[in-house]
C-alpha cells in the first residue's frame, strides 16, 4: 500500500520526521518497505497484512498515526445526505446475497466528464494511479481515502436502466474496461443490468458502460462483495485489481455509505451535475457484534509485561473501541466496524501489544530448563550419513516430485501407481528433461531416477568422480488406499559393485556389528539383469544393489555405467545397536591360515563361507575373502579359485601351528564335501 | 678353503659388478670398470665362460642359464652406469646422485563426501535447540486439510488454502474422498504432537515444505522449515523472545538482540515477525506469536490453563546467508563442485 505523505496530512498532523514515522509504523505493524520522492510529495510503500484491511485507506492509516502519536484525527465531512432508500428511479436487486450482502446506487445527472484538477492528478500519480478523468478519478481517490472501492457506470449506456446482482448465464462473457472478453463462470459475482453482465463485482467494470467524454449521467456503486468468491474469480480470470484486493481482504460496512457520499461530493465538486434525492439500496442488514471483554489479567499472562488499566483503556478507545463497561478485572468493549478482525479477548491483547510496543517485552527471562533427547531414528541417520560421507559420496537433496516415467522405471518399493499432485513443480527440471519425461508432478518412489539425473548433470559439465547419495522419503500407496512414507538411502556412484557393496556392508557394520548381509536375486527393469541383487538383513528386505542397465543408462543420458542402491532406513532403525557392548578381548596370540580351493562357477562365495564358519567353529575370529581367479588352462572350463583366510584364535590358550593346520584341513574337507571344492597348494 | 664351484664364482662376480658400477662417476672409472667385467679378451666375465667346459655335464643347462642371467645384469648396470655418468656430466658434479626426497609431493589424499549444505544447517539447528530443551519431532508430508489448516485455524476462506497455492494431490487417488496435500508448513507436526501429547511440550519440527512456487534464484517449490513449540504453564512472549535470544546467540556465537514488529499468522495472536540484531542490521529471523487459543482448543487443550508460543524460519534462507550462497536452485542441482565447498 502507497501513501502520500501530502494525502495523509489532510487527516493528521505530520510533525515527526519522515524516518521516525515510518519506523513506528513498522513496529506497530505496517512495515516499511521503501519511501520514494514524487515530485512535491512522498510515496510510503507500507506491506499490509491481511488482517488489516482497514490500512488500505488513507484513512486507516492516518488513524494508525494518531493513536501512536496521540493527536487528533480530522476526517473530511459529507454534505451529500444518506438518503431514504425509496425514492431512486433505478431499481437494484440482489439475487445472489451470498456473492453480495449490500449494493448502494446513487446518481448523478449532467456531469461535465473532463480531466481532473492538477490536485487530483499528482495525488494520483503519487501513490501509482494514472488519472482517468474527473469522475473515475474521484471513486478511485476515495478507494485510496477509506478503503471502499467504487465503481462509477455511465447510466446512458445502462439497460433498462437496472442494476442485477447475480451469478453469470451458462456461457456468459463480459468485456472489462480492458478490454478484454472474459468467460464468466459460476460463484462468480456478476453485475448486470436489464441485458448483460456490465461489471464483475468487486473485480472491474465492463466497458459498455465506461464513463466516458461523453457520459453525462453516473450511477456510482459502493457495495461489500464477498471475499472468497472475488478471489476466486480474480485468480481464474488473473485479473486483479485495488477493488478486488480490498473485498479478498474485507471492507468496512459500515464505510460503504460514507464513501458513496464522499465519492458524490467529489463529483459534484469536479465535473458538476445534480444528484439524485435517495440511494438504491439492497441487503445490508449489518448484524450486531457481541461485545468483547479484555480481563487485564490476560496482559502479563500472555505478554509477561503489566500494562495498566489506563494505557490499555486509552489504547482501545483510540483505536475506536467504544467501552461499554469497565471494572477492576475487564473491560467491555465494542470493536469497531472496519475492525472486523478483533473478535476475540486475544486479539485486544494483540492490539494492546503491538501499540504499547513489543520492545517493552524483556528478553533475558529465565526460561526453566527442561530435558530434550535425541531420538534413535535422528542417531541412526546421523550414523550413516558419517558412513558414507568417509566413503567419499557426496550427500544430494532432489525434489519429491518427480515425473511419471520415473516411477515407472525404478519401482523399488512400489507396486501401486504412484500419487499425481494437482499441480507440477515448475523449473525443477531441466528444460530437456522436462522435455523427455514429462513435468515433476508425481510423488517419487524411488531416489535413484532423481540421482541419475543429478549425475546427468555432473556429467554435463564434466566433473570428476560423481558419487551421491541422498537420504529422504518416498511416498508408497498401500492397496487400502493408506500412504507410507518411507525413508530411504540412495546412492549412485562411479566404482564397481563391491565397491559401493563394501560401502553398504560398512554402515551396516556400524550399526551391528553381527548383522551379515545376505543377497537374493532381483529382477529389476532398470538393473543390469547380470549385476543385480536384492539386499536382506536378518530375514528382511534391506534393499537393492546393482548396476544401470544399458536402457536405463540410455533413458536418463548417461554417457557411463554407474552402480545405484537404495536401502530402507526403517530396516537399519531396527538392527542397530546405538550403545555397543564391551566383549572381553583374547590376550593370546592370533594364526592365520590361507586357503585356495578349486569350485564350479555357480558355488558363491556366500555358501563356501557359511561351510567354512561351520567348521572352525568358535576358534574362527575373522574369514577373509582375498579374491577369486580363473585359469581355465589349469582347472578347466566352468571352475574358479576362491582365495581367502582365516584368522584364528583362542579365548584361553595359545594356538599351535598343529592345531591350526588341523583346523584348516578340517574346513578343506568340509569345503569339499559341500561344495565340490579342491584344495590348490 | 674349497675351490668355489662355477655358480659360487658367477654369484661373486655379480656383487663384484653392482658395487664397481654403483661407485662409477666419471667417464674414465666406467671405462675401467667395462673393460675389468666386459673386457673381450680379459674381462671377468669372459674368464669365467671359460670355464664353463669343466662344469659337469648334467648341470652344463643351469650354469648357461645363469651365467647369461648374470651376463644380461652386468650388461644392464653398464647402461645404468653410462646414464649416470651422461648426467652427471651434463650438471654440477656436486649434485648427489640417486633419488632426492621430495616432501612437496602432495599426499594420497582420502576422498571425503561433504553434507548437504541443508544438512549441516539443519544439524546445527536441532543441536542448539537439543541444548535449549526441544526435542525433535516428525510427521508425515502428505496431509489432510485439518493437520495442515484446520486445526491451525486457517479457515476455509483463507488465502492460504487456495488450491493454486498448494500441491493438492489428484482425489482419485484418496481412498476416503479427504482432499490431501504436501504440507505447506511444518506446524502441521505441533497439532499431531499436541493432540497425543498433554502439556508440558517442547519441540521442533524440521523438514520439507512445498508451496507452488516457480522455481528462480530466490524461490523453489521445495524447501525446508524450522518450527518450534512450547505450551506450558506461564508461558508467555518474554519466554518467546529469551529463547529466540539464546537461539540467535547460539548460532551466531556472540550476544544478539531480539526485536519483535507485529504480523499476523492463523496459527499465532499475538503474532510477530522476529529479527536479530547482527553487525547493526537487523535481520529477518522468521515469524512468531502465542499460539492463538483456537489451536489450542483445536488439540483438547484449555487455552484458560496453557498457553504456548511458536515460532517458524526458513533453512534455506539461513543457510544461503550462512555460507553466501545467492541463488537457492544451487542447493538442488548437486553439482558435486558445490557441494564439496561445504
Amino acid at each position: 500500500m502507497l501513501v502520500s505523505w501530502n494525502w495523509l496530512k489532510e487527516y493528521v498532523s505530520l510533525d515527526m520526521p519522515l524516518s521516525e514515522l515510518e519506523e513506528r509504523l513498522a513496529m506497530s505493524g505496517l512495515n516499511h518497505e521503501g519511501t520514494q520522492q514524487i515530485g512535491e510529495d512522498l510515496a510510503i510503500d507500507l506491506e499490509v497484512t491481511s488482517n488489516r484491511p482497514d490500512c488500505l485507506g488513507h484513512m486507516g492509516v492516518a488513524r494508525e498515526i494518531s493513536v501512536l502519536w496521540e493527536c487528533d484525527l480530522q476526517f473530511p465531512g459529507l454534505r451529500t445526505s444518506a438518503g431514504s432508500a425509496t425514492n431512486c428511479e433505478i431499481p437494484v436487486r440482489i439475487e445472489a446475497p451470498k456473492l453480495c450482502s449490500h449494493y448502494t446506487a446513487r446518481v448523478i445527472r449532467g456531469v461535465q466528464v473532463a480531466a481532473s484538477p492538477q490536485w487530483m492528478s499528482e495525488r494520483l500519480s503519487t501513490i501509482g494511479l494514472a488519472s482517468v478523468n474527473n469522475v473515475v478519478d474521484a471513486t478511485n481517490y476515495v478507494l485510496m481515502e477509506s478503503g471502499q472501492p467504487l465503481h462509477a457506470f455511465d447510466l446512458g449506456q445502462l439497460e433498462g436502466p437496472e442494476i442485477v446482482v447475480r451469478e453469470p448465464f451458462k456461457d456468459e462473457t463480459f468485456e472489462a474496461i480492458d478490454h478484454r472478453t472474459y468467460q464468466l463462470k459460476p460463484g462468480m459475482c456478476v453485475i448486470g443490468d436489464a441485458a448483460r453482465a456490465v461489471a464483475l463485482g468487486g473485480v472491474m467494470g465492463g466497458a459498455a458502460t465506461e464513463v466516458s467524454a461523453t457520459t453525462t449521467d453516473v450511477l456510482i456503486e459502493a457495495a461489500d462483495f464477498a471475499p472468497l468468491p472475488v478471489r476466486n474469480a480474480a485468480r481464474r480470470l488473473n485479473l486483479h485489481s485495488p477493488a478486488s484486493y480490498r473485498f479478498e481482504r474485507g471492507v468496512d460496512p459500515a464505510g460503504i455509505d460514507w464513501a458513496s457520499r464522499r465519492c458524490c461530493d467529489l463529483i459534484l465538486d469536479l465535473a458538476g451535475g445534480t444528484l439524485l434525492e435517495g440511494c438504491a439500496r439492497a441487503g445490508g442488514s449489518e448484524s450486531e457484534r457481541p461485545p468483547l471483554v479484555l480481563r487485564f489479567s490476560q496482559l502479563k499472562r500472555i505478554l509477561g509485561i503489566e500494562v495498566s488499566r489506563e494505557e490499555v483503556r486509552r489504547i482501545l478507545s483510540a483505536l475506536g473501541c467504544r467501552e461499554t463497561k469497565c471494572d477492576e478485572q475487564a473491560t467491555h468493549v465494542a470493536a469497531p466496524s472496519w475492525r472486523r478482525d478483533l473478535t476475540r479477548e486475544i486479539d485486544l491483547v494483540e492490539e494492546v501489544a503491538r501499540i504499547h510496543g513489543y520492545d517493552q517485552i524483556p528478553e533475558d527471562v529465565g526460561v526453566p530448563m527442561a530435558p530434550s533427547h535425541r531420538s534413535d531414528a535422528d542417531r541412526v541417520v546421523a550414523t550413516v550419513r558419517r558412513v558414507l560421507t568417509s566413503a567419499g559420496i557426496d550427500e544430494a537433496m532432489t525434489c519429491s516430485l518427480v515425473p511419471l516415467a520415473w516411477c515407472q522405471q525404478c519401482p523399488v518399493w512400489a507396486d501401486t501407481a504412484p500419487l499425481l499432485s494437482e499441480m507440477p513443480m515448475k523449473g525443477v527440471l531441466a528444460e530437456a528433461t522436462q522435455k523427455k519425461f514429462g513435468p515433476a508432478e508425481y510423488l517419487r518412489q524411488s531416489l535413484i531416477p532423481s540421482l541419475l539425473e543429478s549425475r546427468r548433470y555432473n556429467e554435463a559439465v564434466a566433473n570428476p568422480g560423481i558419487e551421491l547419495f541422498e537420504i529422504a522419503r518416498v511416498y508408497l500407496p498401500q492397496q487400502d488406499g493408506q500412504l507410507v512414507e518411507q525413508s530411504v538411502i540412495a546412492i549412485t556412484s562411479g566404482r564397481d559393485f563391491s565397491d559401493v557393496k563394501g560401502v553398504i556392508e560398512s554402515v551396516l557394520a556400524v550399526l551391528d556389528p553381527s548383522a551379515e548381509l545376505e543377497v537374493a536375486d532381483a529382477t529389476l527393469p532398470f538393473l543390469s539383469a547380470s549385476g543385480a541383487a536384492e539386499l536382506r538383513v536378518a530375514g528382511r528386505r534391506l534393499g537393492i544393489l546393482g548396476a544401470v542397465s544399458e536402457e536405463t543408462r540410455r533413458a536418463f543420458g548417461l554417457r557411463s555405467l554407474s552402480i545405484v542402491a537404495e536401502l530402507s532406513l526403517e530396516v537399519l532403525e531396527e538392527l542397530a545397536e546405538l550403545v555397543p557392548q564391551h566383549s572381553p578381548l583374547s590376550q593370546f596370540p592370533a594364526i592365520t591360515r590361507d586357503l585356495n580351493l578349486v569350485v564350479d562357477e555357480a558355488v558363491r562365495w556366500e555358501q563356501l563361507a557359511k561351510s567354512v564358519r561351520r567348521s572352525a567353529g568358535s576358534l574362527l575370529e575373522e574369514l577373509q575373502f582375498q579374491s577369486v581367479y580363473r585359469d581355465p588352462q589349469r582347472d578347466g572350463q566352468g571352475k574358479k579359485r576362491m582365495i581367502f583366510s582365516m584368522r584364528l584364535r583362542s579365548s584361553d590358550r595359545t594356538l599351535t601351528g598343529d592345531e591350526a593346520d588341523h583346523l584348516r584341513t578340517e574346513v578343506v574337507k568340509s569345503c569339499c564335501d559341500n561344495h565340490g571344492a579342491e584344495l590348490l597348494g | 678353503m674349497a675351490e668355489l664351484t662355477f655358480l659360487e664364482q658367477l654369484d661373486v662376480l655379480a656383487e663384484a659388478a653392482d658395487s664397481t658400477f654403483e661407485a662409477v662417476r666419471t667417464p674414465e672409472a666406467l671405462e675401467e670398470a667395462r673393460i675389468e667385467f666386459l673386457g673381450a679378451k680379459k674381462g671377468k666375465l669372459k674368464s669365467i665362460q671359460k670355464q664353463m667346459g669343466q662344469v659337469e655335464k648334467a648341470d652344463r643347462p643351469a650354469a648357461g642359464k645363469r651365467f647369461n642371467e648374470i651376463k644380461q645384469a652386468i650388461e644392464a648396470q653398464l647402461e645404468r652406469a653410462i646414464l649416470r655418468v651422461q648426467t652427471l656430466d651434463a650438471s654440477d658434479s656436486d649434485v648427489p646422485s640417486g633419488e632426492i626426497f621430495d616432501p612437496s609431493l602432495p599426499g594420497n589424499a582420502c576422498r571425503l563426501g561433504h553434507l548437504h549444505p541443508i544438512t549441516q544447517t539443519i544439524e546445527e539447528l536441532k543441536d542448539i535447540m537439543g541444548r535449549l530443551g526441544f526435542t525433535v519431532a516428525d510427521g508425515p508430508e502428505v496431509e489432510g486439510e485439518w493437520y495442515n489448516f484446520e486445526a491451525l485455524n486457517i479457515a476455509e476462506s483463507h488465502p492460504a488454502r487456495d488450491p493454486l497455492d498448494n500441491f493438492y494431490l489428484a482425489t482419485a487417488n484418496s481412498n476416503s474422498g479427504l482432499p490431501r496435500l504436501l504440507r505447506s508448513q511444518t506446524s502441521t507436526v505441533q497439532i499431531r504432537v499436541m493432540e497425543s501429547t498433554p502439556p508440558p511440550v517442547r519441540i521442533i519440527s524440521l523438514g520439507r515444505v512445498y508451496r507452488p512456487d516457480t522455481a528462480d534464484a530466490t524461490h523453489y517449490p521445495m524447501f525446508h522449515q524450522m518450527e518450534g513449540l512450547l505450551i506450558d504453564h506461564q508461558v508467555t512472549m518474554a519466554d518467546l523472545k529469551s529463547v529466540l535470544r539464546l537461539f540467535a546467540t547460539s548460532y551466531l556465537g556472540s550476544e544478539v538482540h531480539i526485536r519483535f514488529r507485529p504480523s499476523f499468522f492463523p496459527f499465532t495472536e499475538p503474532s510477530v515477525e522476529a529479527d536479530f540484531r547482527w553487525h547493526d542490521e537487523w535481520i529477518e529471523f522468521g515469524g512468531a506469536g502465542m499460539v492463538d487459543p483456537n489451536v489450542l482448543e483445536a488439540v483438547g487443550y484449555d487455552p484458560e490453563q496453557v498457553t504456548g508460543f511458536a515460532f517458524g524460519l526458513g533453512i534455506e534462507r539461513l543457510c544461503m546467508r550462512r555460507h553466501a550462497i545467492n541463488d537457492i536452485r544451487e542447493l538442488y542441482r548437486n553439482d558435486v563442485r558445490f557441494l564439496q565447498q561445504f
